[in-house]
């Protein structure tokens, strides 16, 4: 097990340090003067010469290998720089929203996990009923949505109309419920159609019909054999969409103008605030790898064939 | 028994393509309309009229801008619709020849491949289209160059893997004793597989590269104003969700039908090519 | 008579599968169910511990301690299943869940017929094992790590272990090699005796059946075309698919190839 962390951890650092370079690159070749971008926010007039000062200051006019190598330098020693904007220390602001997106995520996958299993069971159990029905046109729909629409009619609803939620920002656990609901629906619907199939799968199974002769009730049989079977594909499947949920999660900030590290950054990207989204890269392949690393676990753990390996006798 | 299960599932399956393709037709008809006979200039502002409801002139209304809703509307199916297939082609036409290159010759350039492959799939690919057009600047242009760059490592990979896979298979060892050269076992044998696997996930993943090309207008990274992509143009209209919902409901809608012609289709060509010997991605 | 059954229906939505079938097992009698693939014979056991599939419907009566099989519901038919009547199949790989271990398997058949203490639980199965000749070892394994012949074994352990009244095995030692087949057919045997526990055993080999039999009955086509006492259906077989069935039948002798002593080979 701690091969495989090993393993990833190379990876992430080797591609974080690509795209690391590659930003870097980019940032100073492409369009948009950081400097300018620096001096607008006080809306001062400045002169051409305290320009120049200042891109001398800042390290801009040094080769870039140079600008390169101090940066990583920094970066080494933790010092992840300065907000242009707001000249705050990067990692103190992006921490700062981490918490309410993890909130959000972890709310949107809470939404997620019960319509998904409820339904996918569901229309599992009563195959070719009208539940069924429902729960595929639900699935074929949910996947076609967008999910930022779907939070527009949400709010429009639920928030303007009816009044029940707030439509934006993060007072209080209320707030976080329709964008976890906005977020969750959008990713249930592949999951639904994912589970109701891996359980059509097992529930299939030889294994199954000898529990029952055993005389074991139905309601242990689908839950710790038949559904228990099914785990595999939809982990699969789960780490897969993580990295919608993180994406996603973006999007559904911006909508719901929810204080999280999504927002900062597409606010970021629009002030051209470098050193915010330098760190915002970093801060995102260490939840990846994170990320990654549990699901490989916890596939493991339920596949004992696959931890075994190795043991076998007979 | 597993006998009327196979049939249930066929009858079931079979709506899929009609429906599907008619819908398609439908729109695509519309779309022709608006090449032939565009009423209104969607990008021209007319203060005096905006926000106007339904009428005989404009079908669907005018925005906060007066321009009529619908043209945009139109215009904006060629345009987001437009954008994505340049976006999936592109990612497609590079990760095929390198996923051959990969799968067929292996070797050094093979594992150097996966690894880099390996990294890029471990991030998601919403993020890494975001912080690429971040790093580039808003701007349709880059958004494409990004969705390009997040996409192509799934394509090589599919193709790498399609091409290992039907390499070890007799008839490829046949070719290969009677002489032919590489290309042509390339082109002759391997390729209608790989088109086949290639055509049923691109087809899921248009749907996907909608949604992301919306998505990111929307939020202000991807296309910008006045430019009538349904993205954008959802965007436009927040301010004036409020008083006019109805100005948003119109491109979301079409969103929506859009992607769900397109994942319909990419259900059933995926049905109908089995792959359930999912394909290592 | 442990089971009776009496005019006994199967059938599908387009198709009668069993026709009209009448028998009966005496307490601890071994009762040979013969026939070819698709006589109808799995479909006949399924139907006594109510585990037909869904689209298929029994008609008749299954008579089991005064009451009607057919009749009971599932939740007073799942309590004879698995104490009263047990089952052992052919798939033996499939009868086990594959991320549980044989421990696992047996606790939760033992609390589902309620017997709690777990140190209770725990020596029972480790008698049970000891008995069909495995060793305690075998308790903490996963399924995958048994052979065709120990997975059998645990099977008939559990089959066994509440004492049922009846055992159905559905053809147990088809998938079996010859040798792993005779030891379980042997282990069965011995153990019927000692619990005298009936054997209702369904098989389309004929060598079993002229080696363990009490009673036999032949299946064809859904229908049952002979049955009898074991020296009157072998001696003297009366209707014609019988005769085939025996004629066809290779024949070995009792002691087997070559007069190997199977008893002195271990699986």
């Amino acid at each position: 097990m701690l091969k495989i962390i090993y393993r990833r951890l190379v990876e992430v650092l080797i591609f974080v340090l690509l795209i690391t370079f590659v930003s870097f690159l980019f940032i100073r070749l492409a369009p948009g003067d950081p400097v300018l971008t620096i001096l607008n926010v006080d809306e001062l007039t400045v002169s051409q010469d305290q320009v120049e000062k200042l891109r001398e200051d800042m390290g801009f006019n040094d080769p870039l290998i140079v600008q390169y190598g101090k940066w990583i330098m920094d970066y080494i020693q933790l010092d992840f720089g300065h907000s242009y904007i707001t000249n705050q220390p990067v990692m103190d602001v992006l921490l700062a929203v981490l918490p309410a997106t993890l909130e959000l995520m972890l709310g949107s996958l809470v939404v997620m996990v019960v319509i998904s299993i409820t339904l996918g069971s569901l229309s599992a159990l009563y195959r070719n009923t009208w539940i069924d029905q429902i729960s595929r046109v639900f699935s074929i729909i949910g996947a076609s949505i967008p999910s930022f629409w779907l939070g527009l009619i949400l709010i429009d609803l639920f928030a303007v109309r009816l009044n029940w939620f707030p439509t934006m920002g993060r007072d209080s656990f209320i707030s976080l419920i329709l964008p976890s609901i906005t977020l969750g629906v959008a990713m249930a619907g592949v999951y639904v159609r994912l589970i109701r199939s891996s359980l059509l799968d097992s529930l299939g199974q030889e294994f199954i019909r000898a529990a029952r002769s055993r005389g074991i009730p139905e309601s242990r049989i689908f839950i710790a054999h038949a559904f228990r079977h099914s785990l595999p594909p939809v982990i699969t499947v789960f780490g897969v969409s993580m990295g919608s949920l993180i994406g996603g999660v973006v999007v559904v900030e911006v909508l719901f103008a929810y204080p999280g590290i999504g927002k900062l950054i597409v606010d970021s990207i629009r002030q051209r605030d470098y050193p915010l989204i330098q760190g915002y890269i970093l801060i995102m392949a260490c939840i990846v790898f994170i990320i990654n690393t549990i699901v490989d676990i916890s596939y493991r753990y339920v596949h004992p064939e696959i931890r075994l390996k190795g043991r076998r006798n007979g | 028994m597993a006998e009327a299960r196979l049939i249930q599932q066929k009858k079931w399956k079979s709506w899929k393509p009609v429906f599907a393709v008619s819908l398609l037709f439908l729109l695509l008809l519309l779309c022709g309309y608006t090449f032939l006979y565009l009423k209104h200039d969607p990008t021209l502002t007319n203060i005096g009229q905006r926000l106007q409801g339904s009428s005989m002139l404009h079908p669907l209304g005018t925005d906060h801008l007066g321009r009529d809703v619908l043209t945009r509307l139109l215009l904006g199916f060629r345009l987001t619709v437009g954008y994505s297939l340049l976006a999936l082609l592109i990612a497609v036409l590079i990760g095929i020849p390198l996923g051959l290159i990969a799968g067929f010759r292996g070797g050094i350039l093979d594992r150097l491949f996966m690894r880099i492959g390996d990294g890029f799939l471990a991030f998601p690919e919403t993020i890494i289209a975001i912080v690429l057009s971040g790093l580039l600047g808003p701007g349709i242009v880059n958004l494409i160059f990004a969705i390009v760059l997040a996409k192509w490592v799934k394509y090589a990979r599919l193709v790498r893997s399609t091409v290992m896979a039907e390499v070890q298979k007799d008839y490829i060892m046949a070719a290969k004793i009677n002489g032919l050269p590489a290309w042509k076992i390339m082109t002759k044998h391997l390729l209608p597989h790989i088109i086949g696997n290639v055509a049923v996930t691109a087809s899921l993943d248009f749907g996907k590269i909608i949604l992301l090309i919306s998505s990111l207008s929307y939020i202000g990274l991807g296309a910008q104003p006045p430019t009538p992509e349904w993205g954008a143009m959802l965007n436009e209209s927040r301010p004036y969700f409020q008083m006019n919902p109805e100005l948003m409901a119109y491109p979301g809608i079409a969103i929506v039908v859009v992607v769900l012609i397109s994942n319909i289709l990419g259900d059933w060509l995926r049905d109908r090519f089995d792959v359930k010997k999912e394909v290592d991605l | 008579m442990i089971l009776t059954v009496n005019n006994l229906h199967v059938r599908s939505k387009t198709k009668e599968l069993v026709k009209d079938v009448h028998f009966s097992v005496r307490p601890g009698e071994w009762f040979a169910l013969v026939g070819q693939s698709g006589s109808g014979k799995t479909l006949l056991s399924q139907a006594i511990g109510q585990m037909l599939g869904p689209n298929l419907k029994a008609d008749g009566e299954i008579i089991y301690q005064d009451r009607n099989l057919l009749d009971l519901s599932g939740k007073e038919m799942k309590k004879l299943r698995g104490k009263n009547i047990s089952y052992i199949f052919q798939d033996y790989q499939g009868s086990f869940t594959p991320f549980m271990t044989i421990k696992q398997h047996f606790k939760e058949y033992q609390k589902a017929h309620g017997i709690k203490s777990s140190k209770e639980r725990e020596e029972q199965a480790l008698t049970a094992l000891e008995s069909v000749g495995l060793e305690a070892g075998i308790y903490k394994r996963y399924p995958f790590q048994l052979s065709g012949g120990q997975l059998q074994r645990v099977s008939i352990a559990l089959a066994l272990l509440l004492k049922p009244d009846i055992l159905i095995s559905d053809e147990a030692t088809t998938a079996l090699d010859s040798v792993s087949s005779r030891l379980i057919l042997e282990l069965l045997s011995n153990l019927q005796k000692e619990t005298n526990c009936a054997v209702l055993f369904i098989t389309h080999d004929w060598r079993h059946v002229k080696r363990y039999a009490d009673h036999i009955a032949v299946m064809k086509e859904g229908e049952i075309v002979e049955k009898g006492g074991r020296h009157r259906v072998l001696d003297h077989p009366r209707h014609p698919y019988t005769k085939q069935l025996i004629n066809s039948a290779p024949t070995l002798s009792q002691t087997g190839l070559l007069g190997v002593n199977n008893d002195a080979v271990r699986s």
